[in-house]
């Protein structure tokens, strides 16, 4: 595939390439060519910073954001699963693991459905943040999540609260 | 070559989109790998070693894949000494800019329906072709069509009006 001709092609096949560049599915080479273009070609690179804002609002679309005193307040949309094969659970990965926010707290009030996966999870994302000098805290969990997250001993490791008031406070100690 | 202010800009913005794209947001040394970029760069071009003025994009992309390439070689020779400093993630995710718009931007989607969200999330983050998602969401080339571009439209005129806002700032 010629991505350095990639503007001269069908918009259709330029997309493709450009897709492919931003999940990271494009081989070594074709990156190479595909960059090498793109840094001498204003309409591509255009292409390529809208698909990745369309991108980053697929990954987020059962996520909404919120920063309050510095601390990132992370809460599902709709009903959501923290299971092995939900969707979900890429997303706050992705949303965790791939932000420069250091200061977070998960909201799991809209949380139905925990496993194990979701449990390793909620630890990988407060082991990154740690790591980068920050901090997890979650809100609000159902009674069947928070008794999980006793039971696991996760909530001694992470700070669970009922009220984001506290737990936005808390970070302030 | 246009050495404008602008241009200089947006040469330091695709730059640091390549370098973000291979040594992930934790790594602290971004711009220094642009900037090391830009300098040896025009180096080249004042020493007249650029043969094939047409092409400048793929040496400046060969430029700053050295740059990286001895980047990496450092940093495995000598490693921080300190503990504590974040490990760089091989991920791609939106500039900072994109994400202050992660709120404003969220209307762009919403409308769409679950069908056509799918189609798109297999495209952009399943990394999927077109062929195999038209076989599996039983799509003609001409409704895949559709899909895409009816969503990217709008997302087309949030970064339009951002682009002339931030040119209008500059001003």
């Amino acid at each position: 595939m010629d991505e350095g001709m990639v503007c001269k092609r069908e918009p259709i096949e330029r997309e493709q390439v450009i897709a492919k560049y931003l999940s990271r599915s494009l081989d070594a080479d074709a990156v190479e060519e595909f960059e090498g273009h793109y840094l001498g070609c204003d309409e591509c690179f255009d292409e390529l910073r809208i698909s990745e804002r369309l991108a980053a609002d697929l990954r987020a679309s059962n996520l909404a954001w919120k920063q309050t005193d510095g601390v990132s307040v992370l809460r599902f949309k709709a009903n959501a699963e923290l299971t092995h094969s939900a969707q979900e659970l890429d997303e706050l990965r992705r949303e965790v693991l791939e932000q420069s926010d250091s200061r977070v707290i998960i909201d799991l009030s809209r949380v139905t459905r925990i496993d194990s996966a979701g449990l390793g999870q909620l630890m990988s994302c407060y082991s990154h943040l740690v790591k980068n000098r920050g901090a997890l805290k979650v809100l609000n969990p159902a009674p069947e999540i928070r008794k999980l997250l006793d039971m696991t001993g996760l909530s001694t490791v992470i700070p669970t609260f009922q009220d984001e008031r506290e737990a936005l406070d808390s970070f302030k100690n | 070559m246009d050495l404008s202010k602008s241009s200089l800009e947006r040469l330091r913005l695709k730059l640091r989109y390549k370098v973000l794209y291979h040594v992930g947001h934790n790594c602290a040394d971004v711009d220094d790998l642009v900037q090391e970029t830009l300098v040896r760069f025009f180096r080249a071009e004042q020493r007249q070693l650029i043969r094939n003025t047409e092409e400048l994009g793929a040496f400046l992309n060969g430029v700053c894949r050295n740059v990286i390439l001895e980047y990496r070689r450092r940093s495995r020779r000598e490693p921080t000494l300190d503990p504590d400093t974040p490990i760089p993630d091989a991920g791609i995710r939106p500039e900072a800019d994109v994400l202050e718009m992660r709120d404003a931007i969220d209307n762009g989607l919403k409308e769409l329906a679950e069908r056509d969200r799918m189609v798109l999330r297999s495209l952009y983050l399943e990394g999927k072709d077109k062929e195999a998602i038209c076989r599996e969401w039983a799509l003609t080339d001409a409704q895949f069509r559709v899909v895409l571009f009816r969503a990217k439209e709008r997302f087309r005129r949030a970064y339009n009006t951002e682009m002339k806002r931030s040119t209008a700032e500059e001003h």
